[in-house]
């Protein structure tokens, strides 16, 4: 295979999970929601624009689409179970990923079932090479990750994010101060979602074929990863360890098929993904990069009142 | 008398078997300081977290402004202006002390998801004006040194000066205070007292719990003594301590 | 639907419900083995154990190995199982979850742990024996019982079911450390007062929950077939057998693992009669964990308390 492509394979993947993470570490980094099901949005994504793109709706519209469902769902998902404990959230956004696959699984007629289906490339011209072709999907990819890191930077720095934050430090005392948890909670869930649903829909137009099995809760547990290494509540955070654990994967491909370790290949990597998760919760609990302060202009001054004492 | 602005009428809440508000009414008049003493256990902050929505009552009704306040939830109470500062502090212990502050602002418009991005220019002003604000009350409660380190580096009464800073900054109409002298050197203590004096000289209303009776005494306009979940005694700080009653409850003498 | 409706009941008149019961008791036998390590330990640690499912691969293929590997008989396999899957459930407790609640860790840190070993073991195993599917040499020998087709592997399940009900029983109503294990689930801090030792309540707790998963790891192997993802199939059941009986509660599992039995199968003659995709069998379950836990998270335990 062509080397060149291969690293820009690697960078797409890179910014489509960028996203993904981002997505997450607005909700858990920030708010403090344990949503185990991120793959259900992922997938609502893939497959929303996977069936659009079939139909000859244009690509952005098909993106756009995709994250409105996949908020819309997410939105749904909220209204029952933000209201419940840490531990059943967790459960419940799992067993909903589960169903979901089921769903898309079992359902021929929704997207070809086991099968999976393939979608018209969004990005093609004429004489286009794939190493073009690979360029322009960076190009694509990396304006939405931008799109959506600029969304994610304000919104955690503002007063907004703020509260967002105060409800994942005590939830009873942001209500006391007046914040309506549940609306924030919502709309957490509901914007994280969302991303995510853009996320699966890059990840649908990049490959053009999707089937269920690129959707297993694997797939939630590596953007924890992600989220973890790099610091929750940092968004800077997020994209080093979306970069990290997508590089960490691909090197244990290469270690196989390079240099001939007689081990399959996605057995070490979720091995040693495993073992890293335990030992950086053990020992390394916050991650990789600190949170994030709340960047707005009281800071300016705070440092005039410093000047003044 | 004036009028009464917040008004508890036979509140009564049982935790299992235990009955730990039995049937209380009290009025808390505008624009005064009302105390609320009593022994240990004897279902003060009970009362208080019924008032803030944080309990729902057994039996009985809150009236706040006229208005029953009895099934909100706590935002919506303090949306109508009556905010609670916990006994036990409850800050955001990874967040900074201003940022502590400054969450507890009213009407804040980057507080919603749209403003915090259409209304960029406009509160970043108001930041700017809540953040002087606020920094003028951290200096008072001597925080101010500490504005930008995280909430959990502070001292036990640190926390609980900080506590009572947050629910100033929120510019209540009523303001129910758990205790704001406990675990504050009596230096301090008296200070907050002098301040929260001068907040009320503005039109706030103050409804304390305090068991440094002495300081209420010289502070509240009118005083509630509470006893296994009943008021035993109420009046005047000059009528309390004569009457014997007062002393049996909060002593044990007869 | 309406031209289906005469189809359906015909169809329904025909199936043989003696049968759907005995299998109902299977599945709600399975679940209730590999439920019992999962409530105990949710119950005492206070969070779901996610790595619950890879204690029961483990335990399928430990068996494998010294039953069919090593050709030592389907008896060994039982041994296997439950001492291979109860060291691990000790360890993970001792090396990871113990460490972990020390240090402070939140309850979504190990959630996420438990996630993780889940992948280290999971993978471990597939690295050993493979991801290809593999079955036991052993085969089962049908026969009726009345209008029931059983086979002795399922005489065998519901047997080790009882048994397991009725030690467990007796484990935590007549000894100490059973006792122990009932007092500090339901309030730690008294069971601390009394003088009992939590560290090892807890640490024979994971022992023997996690044992136990093995066994049902074992059964389910047996009557279908090994792969590493064998204990995350029935993952989720086993979380909707635990939370519909309420966390912690032994007594409540046992009722809702019947239950979970019974609406798993009559489900599957509902979607076969429907023309639904039997896929679906397990969303029957998913199904009743979500609605448990929006609805009546305390499960069925103040009934049995
Ligand atoms: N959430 C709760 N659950 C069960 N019992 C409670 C709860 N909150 C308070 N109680 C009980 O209610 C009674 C009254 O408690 P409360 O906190 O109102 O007392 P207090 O008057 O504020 O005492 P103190 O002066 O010590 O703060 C106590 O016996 C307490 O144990
Ligand atoms: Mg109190």
């Amino acid at each position: 295979m062509d080397p060149l492509i291969y690293i820009l394979d690697i960078i797409v993947f890179v910014g489509i999970f960028a996203i993904v993470a981002l997505s997450l570490n607005l909700e858990y980094g920030f708010a403090g929601l344990g949503n185990f099901g991120k793959v259900a949005f992922f997938l609502t994504g893939a497959y929303t624009y996977a069936l659009l793109s079939q139909i000859g709706l244009p690509f952005f519209l098909c993106l756009i689409i995709a994250a409105l469902i996949s908020a819309s769902i997410g939105f749904l998902i909220s209204l029952s179970a933000l209201r419940l404990r840490e531990d059943y959230l967790a459960i419940v956004t799992l067993t909903f990923g589960e169903i979901l696959r089921l769903v898309v699984k079992a359902e021929h007629w929704i997207a070809g079932g086991v099968w999976g289906i393939t979608m018209p490339s969004a990005i093609s011209w004429a004489g286009a090479s794939p190493r073009m072709m690979a360029a322009a999907n960076i190009g694509l990819v990396y304006f939405c990750l931008i799109l959506g890191f600029i969304l994610v930077q304000l919104v955690s720095n503002s007063p907004y994010g703020r509260v967002l934050r105060a409800i994942r430090e005590d939830e009873t005392a942001a209500e006391a101060l007046g914040k309506d948890r549940f609306k924030y909670k919502a709309q957490a869930f509901m914007l994280g979602s969302g991303l995510a649903g853009l996320g699966g829909g890059l990840f649908a137009q990049y490959l053009r074929f999707i089937d269920p099995y690129m959707f297993l809760p694997t797939v939630t547990f590596s953007v924890w990863i992600m989220v973890i290494i790099g610091g929750p509540a940092n968004n800077w955070g997020a994209l080093l360890g979306a970069t990290l654990v997508e590089l960490f994967s691909r090197g244990t491909r290469i270690l196989k098929d390079y240099l001939l370790v007689p081990i399959d290949p996605n057995n070490l990597q979720y091995i040693l993904f495993g073992l890293l998760i335990v030992f950086i919760l053990l020992y390394r609990p916050q991650g990789l990069l600190k949170e994030s302060q709340v960047k707005t202009k009281a800071l300016e001054v705070i440092s005039r009142w410093k000047k003044h004492s | 008398m004036e009028e009464a602005l917040l008004r508890i009428r036979e509140i009564r809440k049982n935790f299992g078997g235990l009955r730990a508000v039995d049937g209380v009414s009290l009025d808390v008049a505008a624009g005064s300081t009302t105390g609320l003493v009593g022994p240990n256990g004897s279902g003060k902050t009970t009362l208080f977290n019924i008032v803030f929505g944080i309990h729902k009552a057994d039996k009985g009704s809150v009236y706040f402004n006229d208005e029953s306040i009895s099934h909100l939830a706590p935002h919506e109470v303090y949306a109508r202006g009556l905010v609670n500062a916990f006994q036990l502090p409850r800050l955001f212990y990874r967040l900074t002390v201003l940022d502590n502050m400054l969450l507890a602002a009213r009407g804040h418009k980057g507080d919603s998801f749209v403003n915090s991005l259409a209304l960029r220019q406009e509160w970043q002003e108001q930041e700017m004006k809540l953040a002087d604000k606020a920094m003028e009350l951290l200096e008072l409660l001597e925080l101010d040194h500490l504005s930008l380190h995280p909430a959990a580096e502070l001292s036990g009464g640190q926390r609980k000066l900080l506590e009572i800073g947050r629910a100033l900054v929120s510019e209540p109409t009523l303001l129910l205070l758990d205790e704001p002298a406990a675990g504050i050197n009596p230096n301090l203590g008296r200070r907050i007292f002098e301040k929260i004096e001068t907040f009320r000289q503005k039109g706030l209303s103050f409804f304390i719990i305090e068991h440094r009776v002495e300081i209420l005494l010289e502070f509240a306009h009118w005083i509630y003594v509470m006893d296994k979940g009943k008021i035993a005694v109420e009046g005047k700080p000059e009528e309390i301590v004569n009457n014997p009653t007062f002393y049996q409850v909060y002593f044990g003498e007869a | 639907m309406g031209e289906r409706l005469p189809l359906v009941i015909y169809f329904l008149s025909m199936v043989n419900w003696a049968q759907v019961l005995f299998n109902s008791s299977v599945t709600g036998c399975i679940y209730l083995i590999s439920a019992v390590g999962l409530t105990l330990t949710y119950g005492l640690s206070k969070f779901p154990n996610f790595a619950h499912a890879e204690f029961m691969t483990l335990g399928a293929y430990a068996g494998y190995f010294l039953a069919d590997q090593l050709g030592l008989g389907f008896p060994s396999a039982f041994v296997a199982a439950f001492i291979a899957s109860g060291i691990l459930g000790a360890l993970s407790y001792r090396g990871i979850f113990q460490p972990l609640a020390k240090r402070g860790a939140s309850l979504i840190h190990l959630m996420v742990a438990a996630i993780g070993l889940g992948f280290v073991i999971r993978h471990f195993v597939g690295e050993l024996w493979g991801w290809s599917p593999r079955s036991f040499k052993v085969t089962w020998s049908a026969f009726d019982i009345g209008i029931v087709r059983v086979s002795d592997l399922w005489l065998w399940l519901i047997f080790a079911a009882l048994a397991m009900a009725g030690l467990m029983h007796l484990l935590l109503t007549k000894t100490k450390i059973g006792k122990a294990i009932r007092g500090t689930s339901s309030n730690p801090e008294l069971a601390l007062a009394s003088g009992v030792n939590i560290n090892r309540v807890t640490l024979v707790t994971w022992l023997v929950g996690a044992a136990l998963a093995g066994i049902a790891g074992l059964f389910r192997g047996a009557g279908t077939r090994l792969s590493p993802m064998l204990g995350w199939d029935i993952l989720l059941p086993t979380f909707a057998v635990t939370i519909l009986g309420g966390i912690g509660s032994f007594y409540g599992a046992i009722a809702a693992a019947f239950i979970i039995g019974l609406a798993e199968n009559i489900g599957v003659v509902f979607l076969t009669s429907f023309g639904i995709s039997t896929e679906y069998r397990m969303a029957i379950a998913f199904l009743i964990l979500i609605i448990t836990l929006i609805l009546r998270p305390g499960g069925l335990a103040r009934m049995f308390r």
